[in-house]
């Protein structure tokens, strides 16, 4: 016959061993599992990437939305490495953000906007 | 040279002359917003005017886009006024500032097809400097002042950030002509 103690002492060491299983468990989460890629958008109005100025987490995707009447583009700065090509009123175009990047718009060439990874 | 500077100062004094008269319009009857919608319309057409002679006469790239990038987006501005007017069911009314506008262009085309192929990409864009800070000065000092409809007001409102661009794409491309 078990007694009250034993009980209580036989609960508690389950309790215990479930808690250590759920912070093994936690402990070996992968990176990717500890950081789920966030959505930024950019809108471009008025002739301006609005924030013209983003900070995201490396692995992030920002997505460009034209809300003008005008065509406009989304291409690197510096080299034109890459670009979107133009693309209209209400059309959209993304990108996964591994590096700062510095860009344009190679068709209103005033326009200007940078994305950093945070630190 | 000479010619360049002389062809420089008429564009500035034309531009001068006929924001002047912009101005004066103040004080004289407002425009209403038919014939703000007609003024609205024959600017963004005249500088697609432009942007045609340039595709035809200059063979320099950088000259070539800008002049591409006008007659789309003056293209797209002279769409979204008559889509206004149409539901608005206003019919662009002709006035004084539009004709004073037609007449400066006809002289500035009559330039443009005529100066030498040497001297073309420098005039085009000069000009298009001048032109766009006259209109900039016209929208944001006499247009968007005046139009009653706030639709109307909306749009004008609008075009401007455009035309600043535009602007500093112009320079832009002046600086490295001048080179």
């Amino acid at each position: 016959m078990q007694t009250h103690k034993s009980l209580v002492s036989k609960y508690l060491l389950i309790l215990a061993v479930l808690i250590s299983f759920l912070v093994v468990l936690v402990g070996f989460k992968s990176p990717e599992d500890a950081y789920k890629p966030t959505r930024h958008t950019v809108t471009i109005f008025k002739m301006k990437f609005n924030p013209e100025n983003l900070v995201v987490n490396k692995g992030d995707t920002v997505v460009w939305i034209n809300k003008d009447f005008y065509q406009h583009d989304v291409t690197e700065l510096t080299s034109k490495k890459w670009t979107s090509k133009p693309f209209n009123q209400g059309e959209s175009w993304s990108k996964v953000i591994t590096e700062d990047i510095k860009y344009y718009c190679d068709l209103h060439k005033v326009m200007k906007g940078n994305i950093t990874i945070a630190k | 040279m000479k010619t360049t500077m002389k062809y420089k100062l008429t564009v500035i004094c034309t531009l001068v002359m006929g924001m002047s008269s912009l101005m004066m319009a103040q004080d004289t009857p407002q425009l209403s917003d038919p014939e703000i919608a007609s003024v609205a319309v024959v600017a963004n057409q005249i500088d697609v005017d432009y942007g045609q002679v340039a595709l035809k006469r200059s063979h320099n790239k950088e000259v070539k886009d800008f002049a591409n990038r006008m007659i789309e987006d003056h293209n797209a501005v002279i769409k979204q006024a008559v889509a206004l007017v149409t539901k608005l069911g206003v019919t662009p009314k002709d006035n004084a500032m539009s004709q004073s506008l037609m007449s400066q262009s006809k002289e500035t085309l009559k330039k443009l097809n005529s100066v030498s192929s040497n001297d073309f990409d420098k005039t085009y864009i000069d000009n298009e400097v001048a032109y766009h800070e006259a209109v900039i000065g016209a929208v944001k000092n006499v247009l968007i002042p005046q139009a009653q409809n706030s639709e109307l007001k909306d749009l004008l409102e609008a075009v401007l950030p455009a035309l600043e661009a535009h602007l500093g794409h112009a320079k832009m491309a002046q600086g490295k002509i001048s080179k």
